[in-house]
């Protein structure tokens, strides 16, 4: 083995780790935006709305995120950059809203029916009842949509851009040194990957705290 | 807020399926003058690359499903370090972007041991791997959900531990976890996707092949798009055909 190998390309692999948190950080940011206005959109009473919701989240759940990277930069001939950051945020939208409707539906249904017969309106109910209510049941599976970001801001070296995994191959084609430069991305995912987990979890005590 | 729990009744179906239909009229009208007959020419190359996404698929689960149940029992009835070094490496795997674990296997491995692993044992292995990682998790799910209670009767009959992790515990936690087990199935075959890079002809790369000799890429991506959704959406909806039956008879 040869780690020396890892202090000539620590750039490289410094520049990698950035464009994977910028990656991650706006797809996450994308995702976690589309997929929570569209799981709260999911809670109107319009029939029509709420089934093209589920289409929209079908279509998307069982279609690979590789497919729609491609798709955005090959297709529509977007950026690399912007075809990573947006096919991410779409692909993990979907299920983000699968998990904010799970959290709405572990509401007991006479909670919202109790507070409209208070003489509350529809939108207090939603704010001051249902929505902090979802939190806790939606937050740990947004936590794992947030990581699967992450993991997935991978496939993004397919169409060029030049983060973690990226550089790993690069590293690899250069010195044919592939084990030391895995262990090194690898890790840094790792740590990453449980930095996300262990954020949310602080934020999960404070908002279960108030 | 959903206040009408109803079923939809005939009419809203038949709306829906309208409007289904006009959406899918709309995209063949838009679609329509792009070259198609590409799809027709490249037809028994997609359809390789499909056949060769299943039987990724398939296989990987295939392997990884025991190896699975063997993590998840050692997890949670190992000695404590083999459980600690089993959800160690089952976390880290889990941790890892599947396409790294590929990158593992078919460059990293090798870079150290010196000898190349042909394309189609590296993928089977790498996606296995992936496999076993994550369906350890479903398994240990399921393992969990038996009630103490059975094992503690199967012990006072006499049962030794491991004729009640055969006949009693493991039975009925693959039984639960079947809606799971699908699910990962579905996620096996987007991720078989990811092949593409040790340079096996699956769905995705046959497509990506065909465009780059053609250029065609409305049509194509339009098929790609679709095989990946008539797929996987089967095997979602015989999920929710498992989970109901199960919910009826639970």
């Amino acid at each position: 083995m040869h780690w020396s190998v890892l202090a000539t390309y620590w750039q490289a692999i410094l520049h990698g780790l950035w464009v994977t948190v910028q990656i991650t950080v706006w797809g996450g940011i994308g995702a976690f935006v589309i997929g929570v206005a569209l799981g709260c959109l999911h809670q109107l009473p319009g029939y029509l709305l709420r089934r093209a919701i589920d289409a929209y989240v079908e279509f998307i759940r069982n279609i690979p995120a590789v497919v729609k990277v491609f798709f955005l930069y090959f297709v529509l001939g977007w950026e690399g950059w912007e075809s990573a950051v947006v096919g991410l945020a779409i692909h993990q939208s979907a299920y983000i809203c699968d998990a904010v409707d799970a959290g709405f539906r572990s509401v007991p249904r006479e909670q919202a029916e109790a507070s409209w017969a208070l003489g509350h309106s529809r939108l207090e109910v939603f704010r001051y009842v249902l929505l902090p209510q979802t939190w806790t049941v939606s937050l740990p599976s947004i936590t794992n949509q947030l990581i699967e970001v992450l993991k997935n801001s991978s496939i993004v070296m397919l169409i060029g851009v030049q983060e973690l995994t990226f550089q790993a191959q690069q590293i690899e084609t250069d010195t044919f040194r592939g084990f030391e430069a895995a262990t090194a991305v690898t890790a840094i995912y790792v740590v990453l990957a449980f930095a996300i987990a262990g954020a949310t979890a602080w934020f999960e005590r404070k908002v279960a705290r108030r | 807020m959903n206040t009408s729990p109803r079923a939809p009744d005939r009419r809203r179906r038949w709306l829906e399926l309208a409007l289904l239909a006009a959406l899918l009229a709309a995209a063949a009208f838009l679609l329509k003058d792009y070259r198609w007959s590409v799809i027709r020419d490249a037809a028994p190359l997609l359809l390789k690359g499909l056949w060769n996404s299943w039987i990724l698929t398939l296989v990987a689960v295939a392997i990884g499903l025991p190896v699975g149940i063997v993590l998840a029992i050692l997890r949670l009835e190992g000695a404590r370090p083999v459980r600690a070094a089993v959800a160690a490496v089952v976390e880290i795997i889990r941790a890892t972007p599947q396409l790294m674990v590929i990158f593992w296997v078919y460059f990293a491995v090798p870079s150290l041991t010196g000898t190349r692993i042909p394309s189609w044992p590296a993928a089977i292995l790498s996606l296995s791997v992936i496999a076993a990682a994550y369906l350890a998790e479903v398994v240990r799910g399921g393992l969990r959900a038996v009630p103490p209670v059975l094992v503690e009767s199967g012990f006072a009959t006499g049962l030794t531990r491991g004729q009640v992790l055969a006949h009693i515990v493991i039975p009925q936690a693959l039984r639960t976890i079947i809606p799971a087990l699908v699910s990962h199935i579905v996620m096996m075959f987007k991720i078989t996707s990811l092949i593409y890079i040790v340079g096996i002809t699956d769905f995705f790369r046959a497509v990506v092949l065909i465009n780059n000799r053609v250029f065609e890429p409305v049509p194509l991506y339009t098929v790609l798009a679709a095989g990946y959704f008539v797929c996987c959406y089967a095997l979602s909806c015989a999920v929710r055909r498992f989970d109901k039956e199960a919910a009826r008879l639970a």
